[in-house]
Formats: C-alpha cells, sequence, structure tokens
C-alpha cells in the first residue's frame, strides 16, 4: 500500500489528500494533517473521493458517433476525425464560428494548453469556461 | 479570496452573504466556526435558513435579489452612527463624497420593505460590523449570481471600504471559489476577454509578448462567453465547440436552450470521465483520465497553486486531457504543443503570466504549494492581497442601486425559485459523486425545499411529488418540508439529471460578468396526484 | 501481567535488528514524509525512510487491518454459474512504533471480528502480524489515553512493547510471538539491570504528569450507565455536525462498515466493504424511507453511547482509547471530549 499526496477534486478549499493506491486500484482517502487547508480532516466528499475512480461507469475507449450512435474507435480515428471537422468548419464559417470551454476541473496546465490551441490554434478568443455557475 | 483560509478563525466579525458555507466550503466554515468559537460574531446574509445562518448571531433572511437594499441600508446606518473610517477613506479611496450623498437620500423604511428585514436587525448588524477592525466579508453565489450580480460586489466592496475592512490579516473581502480549479482555469485566461494571468488583449504589448512565445498571432477581439455559446439557438454564430469535463446540458440556465444549440452544431467533441448529458449529445467523445491518473497544478480558493500527484496509471485506454490536447494541437498545425511533461507547461506559464511567475514544480514539490501573485523564484508568495495598496491604486467607490430581479413573482408564477448547489453529498451535476456508493445512499435523489405554510396551502405532505412549472419548461420533483425557506421561496439543486431544474432557471445575464440569474426565477407549483 | 522476557536493545542496534526482521516480513513503521506528514507506511528502503517516532502517526492501525474499501471476493459468471475468487493470502507483517492507544485498538477490533462468527478476512490479516509497540514517554497535545486506561505504556497484548530509557529501549514480551522473535536475535540484546528497571519506572511516572487534557472519561461513564440519556446534549451537539464522518474514520475503533456489490462487465464484478459512519442517515435508513434515528438531534448519539456506555456495559471497558485523533478536526467541534465535558458539567451546575 502506498500514499501518494494530491489536491481534492471536489470543491475550491483545496484539501490535502493522500490516496491510498494498493495494487493499481486506489482504495482509500486520508486527510493530510499538516496541510494548512485540510488539517486531519476531509468532508463527506473529500473522505469518498477514490470510489468513483474505478466506477464500472468511467470511459474507457474514444467514442465516435457512426449512424447515429457513438461507438468505440481508435484515438486515431477520434483525432482525425475532430481535426477534420474542426478545420472544415473554420474553412467554411471562420475561426470565430468555433467555440472551446474549458475546465473548472482540469488542472492549470490542461487549462492553459486548451487556451493556447483556441487563440494560437484555432485562431478565436471564443474560450470560456463554468466559472459563473 | 483576498485572505488565506486560515486568517478567517482570526477575524472578529464574520460577515457571510450568499454562500451556503458548511455544504459548499466546508474547510472555510471549519475556520469560520472556530472563529464563532473563540468569540467572533458572525452575520448570515441569506433567503435561506442554511446551517451556517443557524449558528449566526444575526441572520438577514432576505428577500432574494435584494442584497444591495439590504448593504445600502447597512452603510446608511454606519454613517449616520459615525462608524466610517475616515482616516482610511481619504487616504485609500477616491468618490466617496458621491455615494455619501447618494445614500443620505436613501428612506430607511423603504429598504426594511425592499428587504423583508425590520430595520433594527439591519441597524444591528450594521454597527457589530462597522465597530470591529477585522471584519472579513465571505460571499459566494448567492451575490453573483443574480442579473445585477457585478453590482452586488462592487456593493460589498463599498461596505469594506466604508470600514476600511481591507488591505490586512483578518480583514477583507473573500469571494469563495467554487470549484477545485475555477480559480486556475480563470488564471490560465480559459475566459473570453484576456490573457493568462488577467492580462489585456488590447494591450499590445502584452501581445506581442506572447506573439513571439507562441509563434503566431493571436486574435485580438474578445470573444465569447459560455452562455453566448451555449445559449445562440439553432441559427447561433457557433457551429462547432469542444467541450473539455463541462456538463452544459445540466448546469447552464434555460437548458431547453442549450440542448437546442448544441444537437444543431455541425459538430461537436466532448472530453469527460463519465458519459455525461453534454457528452451523449457529441460526435465525438474523448475519455479522459480523472485526477487521480494524472499531474499538474491546480490553483485553490485562496490562490494557492498546489501540486497534484499521478497516484495510478490511466485506466482503460483514457488520456490525460493535456495529451489530448496536444494531439489535436499538432494535428491542427499549432505551433508549440510538443511539452514533455507539465513541469515544462508550468515553465511557459510562469514566463508569459507574471503573477505566476516564480512558480515552478521545483518549489512546488514537497511543500504546500505557493499563493500568487508570486512574482519570481525569490517571492515566498502572498498570502493575503491588496497589502498597503490596491492592484488599481485607490480604492472607488462607486454607487450601486437596488433592482429588481428580471422576473418579478406574478399571479401566474406565485413563487420564487432558488438553485443552488445543496447537499452535503452532491458535487455540481453529480457526474463524479453519484458514481460514489456512499454518496449516493446518503442523497439519493433531487428534494425540493419548500415551507410549510405553503405546504398547507397547497395540501402537500412530505415527500409527494410537485409540478414545478416556470416560463421555460417544468420538472417533477419530490417535496421536501423545511424551514429552511421562507414562505412564497422554494430551492432546490441542479444535482439531478432526472430533476433538471435548469430547465426552468432564466438565461437572463449580469451584463459586465455574464453570470446568469439563477438565484431568482419566478415559478408555479402544483402537487401531482397521480402519475 | 507477567511479562514472558524482558531485554535490552542498545539503539544502535535498532535499524540492525529492524533490517533483520524486513528480511522475513512487511515491515510498517510510522515514516514522515516529505510533507512532514507521519503515516503507518510500508518500507522498503530503511536507510532512507524517515521512521519518525517523535510524532503521533496520524493514521493507526485500521487502514491496514480493516482497510478503508477492499475486495471481499470477485465473482465470475458464465454458462456454469457463479465463481467466487477470495483475495489472495495476506503476508506475514510486522507493525513496528505502534501507540499504546492504537495496540489497545487493535484488541477491540479482535473482540468486534471474533463475535458471532470470526471474520475471515479480518483474521487473515490479524494473524499474520506482529505488533511492537513504543510506550509514550511524552503524551501529544490531544491525548487522554490514561483516562481510558489504554496508556501511556501498557500491561499486555503486545508482542513486544518498547520503551525508550534513554541510549536503550526497555523491551518487554507479552505474547509468545514476541518471545519467540527475541529469542532468535538474542545477540542484538542484553540482559535488563535494576538502573533499567527504575529508568523504566520513572519515566512512567513523568509521562503520566505530562498530559495536558483532563478528560473525566471515567466520570462520564459513570452518569451515563446511572442517569437518563442527556437529550438537551445530543441535540445541541447534532446540530453542529456537518455529517463528514471523519470522527469515525480517523477513530482506531470505529468498525462500522457497509458492503457493496461492483459490477465491472456483464461477466465478473466485486464484493466491497468499505468504512462507514453511523453518524450518517443512509445507515441507519430502511427500506421503504423510514429512519429510526432523526440525524438533527440524534447524529452523534450512537457514536458517542456506543463507546462510553454500550461497551463499558458489554465488555467493562471503554471503547475510546484517548488517541486524540478525532479532536481539533472536528467542523463543527464537537468531538467526544466536548461531549464528555457537557456530560460532567451537568452534575457540577
Amino acid at each position: 500500500m502506498q500514499d501518494v499526496m494530491t489536491i481534492c477534486n471536489y470543491c475550491g478549499c483545496g484539501c490535502g489528500v493522500y490516496l491510498r493506491v494498493d495494487q493499481g486500484r486506489v482504495v482509500g482517502s486520508y486527510p493530510s494533517k499538516n496541510h494548512p487547508i485540510s488539517q486531519g480532516n476531509l468532508c463527506s466528499k473529500g473522505w469518498h473521493l477514490h470510489e468513483f475512480i474505478h466506477s464500472a461507469n468511467r470511459l474507457t475507449e474514444p467514442l465516435m458517433r457512426k449512424y447515429g450512435k457513438l461507438c468505440p474507435v481508435s484515438w486515431d480515428e477520434a483525432l482525425d476525425y475532430t481535426t477534420k471537422s474542426l478545420l472544415r468548419t473554420k474553412k467554411a464559417h471562420g475561426s470565430d464560428s468555433i467555440g472551446v470551454l474549458a475546465s473548472a476541473k482540469c488542472s492549470n496546465e490542461e487549462n492553459y494548453l486548451l487556451q493556447k490551441l483556441t487563440r494560437a490554434g484555432l485562431q478565436t478568443n471564443n474560450i470560456d469556461h463554468c466559472a459563473r455557475l | 479570496m483576498t485572505n488565506s483560509i486560515g486568517e478567517l478563525k482570526g477575524a472578529e466579525v464574520l460577515l457571510v452573504t450568499g454562500s451556503n458555507t458548511t455544504e459548499t466550503h466546508p474547510q472555510i466554515a471549519r475556520n469560520i466556526l472556530r472563529g464563532v468559537d473563540r468569540g467572533a460574531k458572525l452575520i448570515v446574509i441569506d433567503p435561506r435558513k442554511t446551517d451556517l445562518a443557524r449558528e449566526a448571531h444575526i441572520h438577514l433572511a432576505l428577500r432574494p435579489g435584494t442584497d444591495i437594499a439590504l448593504i445600502n441600508g447597512m452603510m446608511r446606518i454606519i454613517i449616520d452612527e459615525d462608524l466610517a473610517d475616515d482616516l482610511f477613506i481619504s487616504m485609500r479611496t477616491e468618490k466617496f463624497t458621491a455615494l455619501r450623498d447618494y445614500l443620505h437620500r436613501l428612506d430607511l423604511d423603504e429598504i426594511a420593505t425592499i428587504t423583508g428585514i425590520d430595520l433594527q436587525t439591519i441597524r444591528d448588524a450594521a454597527c457589530i460590523y462597522a465597530r470591529s477592525c477585522k471584519s472579513v466579508i465571505c460571499y459566494c453565489l448567492g451575490v453573483t449570481q443574480h442579473t445585477c450580480g457585478t453590482n452586488n460586489v462592487q456593493a460589498v466592496a463599498n461596505l469594506a471600504m466604508l470600514t476600511g475592512n481591507v488591505e490586512k490579516e483578518h480583514g477583507g473581502v473573500d469571494p469563495l471559489r467554487g470549484q477545485n480549479n475555477v480559480q486556475g482555469a480563470c488564471d490560465m485566461a480559459a475566459l473570453p476577454a484576456v490573457l493568462p494571468g488577467y492580462q489585456s488583449l488590447a494591450n499590445l504589448e502584452v501581445r506581442e509578448r506572447f506573439k513571439a512565445a507562441w509563434e503566431t498571432d493571436i486574435p485580438q477581439t474578445p470573444g465569447k462567453s459560455l452562455t453566448e455559446m451555449t445559449h445562440a439557438g439553432r441559427e447561433g454564430e457557433i457551429r462547432a465547440m469542444f467541450i473539455m469535463g463541462e456538463n452544459p446540458v445540466l448546469s447552464d440556465p434555460h437548458l431547453g436552450r442549450v440542448e437546442d444549440t448544441l444537437q444543431h452544431l455541425d459538430f461537436l467533441a466532448v472530453s469527460d470521465i463519465f458519459l455525461t448529458e453534454t457528452a451523449r449529445l457529441a460526435h465525438v467523445v474523448f475519455p479522459a483520465a480523472s485526477f487521480a491518473e494524472k499531474g499538474g497544478t491546480i490553483t485553490n480558493s485562496e490562490r494557492r497553486v498546489q501540486l497534484c500527484h499521478r497516484a495510478i496509471k490511466p485506466i482503460g485506454n483514457c488520456r490525460p486531457d493535456s495529451e489530448i490536447i496536444m494531439e489535436l494541437g499538432r494535428r491542427l498545425g499549432c505551433p508549440g504543443m510538443d511539452f514533455d511533461s507539465d513541469a515544462e507547461i508550468m515553465d511557459e506559464i510562469s514566463l508569459l503570466t507574471p503573477i505566476y511567475g516564480g512558480i515552478h514544480y521545483d518549489r512546488l514539490e514537497g511543500s504546500w504549494g505557493l499563493q500568487w501573485p508570486c512574482w519570481d523564484r525569490d517571492h515566498p508568495g502572498t498570502s493575503f492581497l491588496h497589502k498597503y495598496y490596491f492592484a488599481r491604486g485607490k480604492g472607488q467607490f462607486t454607487i450601486t442601486e437596488h433592482q429588481e430581479p428580471r422576473e418579478g413573482v406574478e399571479e401566474k408564477y406565485p413563487f420564487t425559485l432558488v438553485t443552488g448547489r445543496g447537499s452535503y453529498h452532491h458535487y455540481h451535476t453529480a457526474t463524479m459523486t453519484r458514481n460514489s456508493r456512499r454518496l449516493v445512499r446518503e442523497y439519493p435523489e433531487a428534494l425540493l425545499e419548500i415551507n410549510q405554510d405553503d405546504c398547507e396551502k397547497l395540501g402537500l405532505q412530505q415527500g409527494e411529488m410537485v409540478e414545478l412549472v416556470s416560463r421555460r419548461g417544468r420538472v417533477r420533483v419530490k417535496a421536501q418540508i423545511t424551514d429552511r425557506v421562507q414562505p412564497g421561496t422554494v430551492f432546490t439543486s441542479f444535482h439531478f439529471w432526472e430533476v433538471p431544474i435548469n430547465r426552468l432557471t432564466i438565461d437572463a445575464l449580469d451584463p459586465k460578468s455574464k453570470c446568469p440569474e439563477f438565484k431568482v426565477c419566478s415559478a408555479n407549483l402544483r402537487k401531482v396526484d397521480h402519475d | 501481567m507477567i511479562d514472558l522476557k524482558e531485554l535490552i536493545l542498545p539503539k544502535d542496534n535498532l535499524i540492525p535488528l529492524l533490517r533483520k526482521l524486513k528480511k522475513e516480513a512487511r515491515l510498517i513503521a510510522p515514516v514522515q514524509n516529505a510533507y512532514g506528514d507521519t503515516l503507518f507506511s510500508e518500507i522498503s528502503d530503511l536507510d532512507s525512510a524517515h521512521i519518525d517516532l517523535d510524532n503521533q502517526p496520524q493514521s493507526s492501525l485500521k487502514p491496514f487491518l480493516l482497510p478503508q474499501q477492499e475486495i471481499l471476493a470477485r465473482y465470475q459468471v458464465d454458462k456454469a454459474g457463479y465463481t467466487f475468487t477470495p483475495p489472495e493470502d495476506e503476508q506475514e507483517t510486522i507493525y513496528f512504533g505502534v501507540r499504546s492507544c492504537d495496540l489497545t485498538a487493535v484488541l477491540y477490533m479482535d473482540l468486534i471480528f471474533s463475535k458471532p462468527v470470526k471474520d475471515t478476512n479480518y483474521y487473515a490479516r490479524r494473524n499474520q502480524s506482529l505488533i511492537i509497540t513504543l510506550g509514550c514517554n511524552h503524551p501529544f497535545a490531544n491525548c487522554f489515553c490514561e483516562a481510558t486506561a489504554s496508556g501511556p505504556y501498557l500491561e499486555y497484548g503486545y508482542d513486544l512493547q518498547f520503551i525508550d530509557i534513554g541510549d536503550c529501549y526497555f523491551i518487554s514480551a507479552g505474547r509468545i510471538k514476541g518471545a519467540d522473535l527475541l529469542d532468535q536475535w538474542s545477540y542484538f540484546f542484553r540482559e535488563v539491570q535494576e538502573e533499567d528497571r527504575k529508568a523504566r519506572y520513572q519515566l512512567l511516572l513523568e509521562a503520566r504528569g505530562k498530559f495536558t487534557r483532563n478528560v473525566q472519561v471515567a466520570h462520564a461513564c459513570r452518569r451515563l450507565q446511572k442517569e437518563p440519556d442527556p437529550e438537551a446534549i445530543w441535540e445541541a451537539l447534532s446540530r453542529r455536525c456537518y455529517d463528514c464522518g471523519g470522527c469515525a474514520y480517523v477513530c482506531p475503533t470505529c468498525t462500522c462498515f457497509s458492503l457493496d456489490d461492483m459490477v465491472l462487465d456483464d461477466t465478473q464484478g466485486l464484493r466491497l466493504r468499505s468504512w462507514d459512519a453511523c453518524t450518517s442517515s443512509g445507515f441507519t435508513r430502511m427500506a421503504g424511507g423510514h429512519n429510526p434515528v432523526d440525524r438533527r438531534c440524534h447524529a452523534l448519539k450512537r457514536r458517542f453511547l456506543h463507546k462510553l456506555k454500550d461497551d463499558f456495559a458489554r465488555h467493562g471497558k471503554v471503547s475510546c482509547t484517548g488517541c486524540g485523533r478525532c479532536i481539533d478536526i472536528c467542523f463543527g467541534g464537537v468531538d467526544i471530549t466536548t461531549f464528555i465535558d457537557l456530560v460532567t458539567a451537568v452534575e457540577a451546575s
């Protein structure tokens, strides 16, 4: 069993949590005592932080709509189709016809990359996230 | 937040407005309650009798949407009682005279009528707040999710400046950020009108710096906000969307319109860890790695940039969002999409974002993070903001006037519907919490909070189904009789897809912040006799 | 109780001894990590791990003996029907540096999981464990084990008890397993001298005087046995309970759990056992929605009464071990010592 320090994925408090890993499975969440926010306790959501990670409902394969249904495809197929579709829209309706929503659930690095991709790659400032919701 | 979370327990007066803190920010509530146990006074402004309001010395249960009137009234009383901090006002602020003259013209009895709170209670709260020099205001979406949200925030800032309760430890104005990285997503400019670190798109010098680093020009015109994109309708300008880790089909106001917009896009790609209601509408769905399967930093409500560590490798064929974005970027021909690690991405962020200037992975590893602004490698980070100076120089008073919510109650829709997060056990659209067994068991279904008086009028019993209707839609939901809400007001959360309450909410926005008015719309309800 | 064997281990010999022990079993000890947090962790490298015997470990042995989530069985279904696979055999494990309160808690869990039938999974781990305790010469800020008769030193229950008497450890073997270990590695130890005994006795006296918290456990117990339930206190405390479950999860003797079946796909799944908390309303809700416990006024009642009244009546001993972990962490500030203070205060007024 191994304890991996990370930050809770729920609210903006930002508790320091140890994820307990046993044979590749996250089997527990435990608060850090010294962390300035968690100080030895988590809320109900935090104490059960590990439960959704291995949920059988997790998406595990890229999906693409074929004949109206979402079907598993390879990463290459999903990425190529996305690229093609975005470029086609950009060509037909201009850069500002593409909109991007980033996420308050993703990391700083991911949000930075996505706004960079939007601004530098897609050439639009149409990027936002759920800050106000 | 301008203060740190730990500072709250040292305050003498805590004024919490529009925040159900024990449920939505438990650790902040913990610090508030420690403060109360040490003798601090707690004032809660909230239409609902939340668990924190039950602990308050004064609970100002105002009529939803009358925050400005209430705060203006408090300020008038503070001036009348000669409790304003004149020295602070003259040294650190400007445009006070105009505000003072405006406040003098207010009729306090009228304010009591508008807010539905008796004047003596408002007076007590105002005096308690103003008499301490360690008064903190915490506010959350109950203040901002109104068509007058920006003005609500300005009113709160006026109140703090009037009494000099800013620019110091144990004193300030603290907006509580809802999601784990909503602060960071804003810092990183996942926003339509700014560049990372809130740098202006209009500033040529800034744009030149980004142009050099990104090896390409960047567009200058501000983009569309979230609701402008998701509510454009089937004829909207947006034709294709990429959505990462968000579920607007449940979280946005006036859902009928969101669905209509997304369903009629030429192309929609969604990256998420579960097949959300939004992902179900997509043409392409990317399986993203969860927080436990990747590294990266996130920034909490007190601006603390913290490092996350990978606990396990991605399950199935999942990939971290950063990899998905870079793969797409390379295919789209976007330059600078070849980072080897999150640390390398942070290096670029700190280079281009002055407030993150000194944040590097080697400094975060084995520490509890750094609070921005952190200008360079030697800077220790900033635990409270606006020490000795406001970001803009002097603090500016702005007159804010009471404005009724967009929708008033009327004969056909006699109830006020308030929405928000509503449980210790669920989070937002509950994609994660509803895949967590214990949390589901604790709070298995949506409930509509309704007052006993209203139930008697409607002949409603605990647990019976009601149909709730607004001008935009209808849902069926189970009634929970409670004194948490006042007569005439009902409350429910947006956690459950079975009760998509945002079909009912109004997509009227605050003109500046573009924040929707989730906190007030008019509705009607009736008992459902049989299904 | 008379110990089976007593010896002295010079401190210089501690790491060499642990190195030998680690060869034959998994070694778990309190380790301080890069963040300054001390947690019981498996030691992979004795030379780089910072074994921390100066701070209280944040978690007890509960996460090891009763994991937060464990797989009780895997099942597979095919044409022939269901096949159940129990988990793999447990490894021999040595726990070092366990505090007296936490060992007392293990003894309590032994009792709980032995009735009415032995819990297979718990005992699979327990039977493979050897526990070496460390008596406390310096109680920590929130400790009150003397009031619960579970420290600072122990008189029974351990395999080995270490007492720090300066430049060496005074070691007592309480069980055969511990005595065997001393025999096996006898060349690390020396015989006990009279001054070692004196030093140990002196340190115990001093340790007893160092508690900073005065928690009237016995007094509260007596009142709870004799008098009607203090309803007003339940209500006042429960209003401040924000349903996190943290007190139960950090508690070394809270053993509530629940079972879940997790379907992985059409052909296989897992039966899981996870920690639970009696403070949650879902714990007592019945089919049809009726709940015999009203959380608003009785959220904390079962937890406190079980520890201080019911277990005292059943076993003659409270099942709070005075470790102090639940103190300071409660969001509403209503931990077991708040309750004890209130119960005992009523009489004083």
